[in-house]
């Protein structure tokens, strides 16, 4: 067993209003440049929708992630061989109209229009040429909340019947934050020739190095879920950091500190790095649990003695036991991988939304059961489509999980109201009071602190001198380069 | 004078440009080591261009490196006829290739608005310079034959006696202007590499065929 420690973020789907203020904090500190005006490291989907870049979930066009072939992985695009011969010319690599052509608004028209009938508009331009575009094509939220669905959501690949986007009575949406997943067995990292692409040992972080990168492109494609860019003006990738300068000194990533709905939990996992091969080859329908199983139990002695002989710190060890994602991921086992049949054990988890609540009067109220709250045979979002983004399929896992949540809000209604609780429901769906209690607190009142438990590096008792000459990002012209 | 010129003064500039110019750039400025590609923004094109480009121009840029560190294996080698009718009709074939390959690449750069400003005064002269190298060698390779047994007995051991610090010009000088021309031009790219994009072609990345696939950096360890 070889313990390490990776720093995990969890999602909310259900608490997720899609206001995109995650991504704007983020384009303002990390991508707001030249040549990354298209990336968002950090972007809101609607789902059912195609995403961004478009349809970034097909992996038979943009061939991304691992397969199993026989008992190894293998990169789902080439192997080594070929990627030196495909190295001119990158087959699977997504073209700028897959995300948008960036663009701009010349304000200068405005400012100088004469006094006229009819004012002029500001007029739109490509960031990237130039020139005037008559008519945008694209934005990375192009299709939200189901706008021109039948175009856009129609096309979304884990939706099995797409009449269901068709009429008002059975529509449905809801929001995917979506930022890097520094996974366990990132295929980005295999793909670079020139290995620039590293997974950092202590927090698990996965980052370009600006100086070895030469700009070969197998990383964009070979990542499932699109989430390295190409800087068309430095001929580099870039990829989200983790906002790890802010991580390492115990402060929580810009994204999930602007989060409006409080719906992301920063913590610390530890995981058996020699199981995580393993896990990444099991079958579809296994997959969610083997993910659970890499994940080790901070309170194990065990654990915590193999953890301390690998460089773990006490602080590390304690802010694993508080860890907020712990108690989500493991421990309640609600939150979930998004796509792990990509077979990059990624370590951003989601616990999957609620339907909306339904009507007394109608059709619709015949699906109530348990007071407002409606059965889970009957939700509004098919399960089937939860299977397809969160479980790779299985369904009894989202039956499991969303079982929880509705078990958790009857209880925690009936306790507000005064009303007699099912007790049956809570245990039926695996909970007790207590655990039902926690929950309840992470979902709705739980502070800062409890919702981030981000333990600092003390990276100035590493080497100082050299932690002082890496430099962040974009400044060019540095004297020496970081890495080893 | 033009001898000199070309065989004596180009060489020794472009070499001492090569070798003091690159590891600067290395170690100073190792954000603008990439090959820069455009693939992002414009790839119908660059898939007919990229493409030929680099696979006719490797090989016929292996051959000349091949005769040059190992004539004495060529020289026999190459003296079957019928051999050396079969390795000259492949490296015209491919630098034919190469040609059409290159010329695509700067007119895609000529058209594509959406290459604007990725295109910098660099690029046009090494594309420019690429397309003279290999217009002037497919020249030679057809109108001055059997170039590759007779590069080995001119140019060869011209080329040795510059890296050995003695140079001696007489092996090239009564050779006609064309193969100055190519030969001004190859060390015209040699000495513009370390300037510019090319110097992608002198990170070969072969690393990566043996290592593990997952690659991990400790600060601790």
């Amino acid at each position: 067993m070889d313990v390490r420690a990776q720093i995990v973020m969890v999602f909310n789907l259900d608490k997720c209003i899609g206001c995109h203020t995650c991504s704007i904090s983020c384009k303002n500190i990390w991508t707001d440049r030249k040549g990354a005006e298209y990336m968002w490291w950090n972007n809101v989907e609607t789902k059912p929708g195609v995403g961004y870049p478009r349809q970034w979930e097909d992996q038979e066009r943009f061939k991304g992630g691992w397969v199993v072939d026989g008992k190894k992985l293998k990169l789902k695009a080439m192997g080594k061989g070929p990627t030196l011969a495909n190295m001119f010319f990158q087959p699977n690599m997504p073209k700028i109209e897959d995300y948008y052509e960036p663009f701009d608004f010349d304000y200068g028209n405005l400012a100088g229009a004469k006094e006229a009938k009819d004012q002029p508009v500001a007029e739109a331009f490509s960031q990237i040429s130039g020139k005037k575009i008559e008519e945008i094509q694209g934005g990375p939220n192009w299709d939200d909340d189901l706008s021109g669905s039948q175009i856009y959501a129609a096309k979304d690949l884990n939706l099995k019947d797409k009449k269901v986007i068709e009429s008002y009575d059975s529509m449905f949406m809801q929001y995917l934050p979506r930022i890097c997943n520094h996974c366990l067995n990132p295929a980005c990292v295999a793909s670079c020739p020139s290995r620039a692409l590293y997974k950092r040992g202590e927090d698990g972080i996965v980052l370009v190095d600006q100086e070895v990168c030469k700009g070969w492109r197998f990383c964009t494609s070979a990542c499932p879920y699109k989430k390295v860019y190409f800087n068309w003006n430095t001929g580099k990738a870039e990829k989200c950091i983790f906002c790890y300068p802010r991580v390492e000194t115990g402060q929580c990533n810009a994204c999930a500190h602007s989060c409006v709905g409080r719906i992301r939990y920063v913590g610390v996992l530890l995981y058996d790095a020699d199981a995580v091969e393993g896990a990444a080859l099991k079958g579809d329908t296994e997959l969610v649990e083997a993910h659970r199983d890499v994940i080790l139990d901070p309170r194990d002695p065990e654990v915590c003695r193999l953890a301390k002989e690998n460089g773990i710190s006490d602080n590390w060890l304690e802010a694993a036991v508080a860890s907020p994602v712990y108690a989500l991921v493991k421990e309640f086992r609600i939150a979930l991988p998004l796509h792990p049949e990509f077979r990059t054990v990624p370590m951003a988890y989601y616990i999957p939304s609620l339907s909306p609540v339904l009507s007394t009067w109608g059709d619709t109220h015949k699906l109530l059961e348990h007071g407002m709250i409606p059965a889970l045979e009957t939700l509004r979002v098919p399960i089937g489509y939860l299977a397809s983004l969160l479980s790779a399929g299985n369904e009894e896992v989202i039956e499991e999980t969303l079982k929880k949540l509705i078990a958790i809000r009857v209880q925690m209604r009936a306790e507000n109201l005064g009303l007699p609780a099912d007790p049956a429901l809570l245990a039926d769906a695996g909970l007790d009071e207590a655990a039902a209690k926690r929950l309840y607190r992470l979902f709705t009142v739980a502070g800062y602190n409890e919702r981030n438990v981000i333990p600092p590096q003390q990276r100035e008792e590493q080497d100082p001198q050299r932690r002082k000459q890496e430099a962040g990002f974009g400044i060019l012209k540095k004297t020496r380069g970081g890495g080893k | 004078m033009l001898n000199s010129l070309i065989f004596i003064a180009l060489p020794y500039a472009a070499l001492a440009l090569l070798l003091l110019v690159t590891p600067y750039r290395f170690l100073s400025n190792r954000l603008t080591w990439t090959a820069y590609s455009t693939q992002f923004l414009e790839r119908k094109v660059l898939y007919w261009g990229i493409n030929p480009w680099h696979y006719g121009i490797l090989p016929i840029l292996l051959a000349h490196i091949l005769g040059f560190a190992f004539p004495g294996i060529f020289k026999p080698f190459l003296g079957n006829p019928e051999t050396l009718l079969g390795v000259e009709s492949v490296l015209l074939g491919l630098g034919i290739f190469a040609v059409l390959g290159v010329l695509l690449l700067l007119l895609r750069r000529v058209n594509s608005g959406m290459l604007k400003r990725v295109t910098f005064s660099s690029d046009w002269l090494i594309l420019y310079l690429l397309l003279f190298q290999a217009g002037t060698g497919i020249y030679i390779g057809y109108f001055m034959r059997w170039g590759s047994q007779w590069y080995l007995h001119t140019a060869v051991p011209y080329l040795w006696s510059i890296v050995s610090f003695q140079p001696q010009i007489d092996y090239v000088a009564d050779l006609p202007l064309v193969f100055k021309l190519h030969a001004a031009c190859a060390f015209l790219i040699v000495a513009v590499l370390p300037f510019t994009k090319l110097v992608h072609m002198l990170y070969l990345p072969f690393d990566f065929l043996k290592d593990p696939p997952l690659l991990y950096r400790w600060r601790s360890k």
